[in-house]
């Protein structure tokens, strides 16, 4: 009876977690070009535009623009690609995370 | 010209603190407004919007007196600037930039207002601690022609990031053609930014003041 219930339990607490809404995406993009903070506005703008956006991060000491979305949702590398491009920029490589956009910052150093 | 080793170096930092060197285009759908005085040799301001990262159209009014004779020209035009190339490096970013554009120019020499044509080209080059720029603007019509040739230098004592205050010491070497001024006018700037407001001041070598602001939105 136990073991019933322990097996039923695991395969409910399974079954949520295959439901539940996939988790916040956070995108790395690296980019050439970003020396000046006055001049590199235009992609935080660009980024923000997008609905799944939640938040924009960028580092110009490490080259990197990063954004997390929201639950369940991502940003298709091409329109990426399109938004840093008419910024000004040439996006390198775009890559996805497991860790958060805050997690990010701290690890690059970057304010709020 | 500068006749001492501190007004040199002076005359370099707010050279570098000049709007004329700002780029004219900001970023696609972004918004640039810019006031300059230019030590009362000249005085501009200017309204940018840029449809694309490589576009910006708008209108400005520009007005030199000559430091030699006191003549004076005042001109409102209408302008579009176009980025001709840029190449978006690991630890640089450098463009080339041309604009074209036409206006009406009134002056103390001549009478009425002239169709005032108006062609420049920008040459920059960027890191996050040196910055060059070259800079040639020329206006011409029918009674006058006169070019402001720009040279900046810069460089920030610190490596600024995206939302840190900037900081550049700016060193500049101004010519004007057309009757406007005899020799080269060094001028030192400093040159201060942060979010979109951009804010630069300094002296000539004469000891006049040089002030730019800038804002992108």
């Amino acid at each position: 009876m136990y073991k019933n219930c322990r097996f039923a339990f695991f395969a409910l607490a399974a079954g949520f977690a295959a439901l539940a809404p996939a988790a916040a995406a956070t995108i790395e993009m690296d980019v050439n070009g970003l020396v000046c903070a006055f001049c590199a506005q235009g992609i935080e703008k660009k980024l923000r535009a997008f609905p799944a956006t939640t938040d924009v991060v960028v580092s110009l000491e490490k080259k990197l623009v990063a954004l997390s979305t929201k639950e369940g949702t991502d940003i298709d590398d091409e329109e990426l690609r399109k938004a840093l491009t008419d910024a000004g920029y040439a996006v390198k490589t775009i890559h996805r995370e497991s860790e958060s956009l805050d997690d990010v910052r701290q690890r690059i150093g970057s304010k709020p | 010209m500068l006749k001492q080793p501190a007004g040199v170096l002076a005359g370099v930092l707010l050279a570098f603190a000049q709007g004329g060197e700002a780029k004219p285009i900001a970023f696609a759908n972004g918004t640039t407004v810019m006031a300059e005085y230019g030590a009362g040799t000249m005085e501009e301001t200017q309204a940018f919007y840029a449809p694309y990262y490589w576009l910006s159209l708008g209108g400005g009014w520009l007005r030199t007196e000559s430091d030699i004779d006191g003549r004076t020209r005042e001109i409102r035009y209408l302008r579009a600037n176009y980025l001709v190339q840029r190449w978006n490096l690991d630890d640089a970013q450098a463009n080339v930039f041309a604009w074209g554009g036409l206006g009406s120019a009134s002056g103390n020499t001549f009478r009425g207002n002239r169709l005032d044509r108006n062609v420049g080209l920008q040459v920059d080059y960027e890191t996050r601690r040196i910055y060059a720029a070259l800079m040639s603007d020329l206006h011409e019509s029918s009674a006058y022609s006169q070019r402001i040739d720009t040279l900046q230098l810069g460089f920030a004592p610190y490596p600024h990031d995206y939302k840190d205050l900037a900081t550049w010491f700016v060193l500049q070497a101004r010519s004007y053609t057309g009757g406007l001024y005899r020799g080269v006018e060094w001028a030192a700037l400093v040159r201060l930014f942060k979010g979109g407001a951009w804010v630069e001041a300094g002296v000539t070598g004469q000891g006049k003041p040089q002030l730019m602001m800038m804002f992108n939105f």
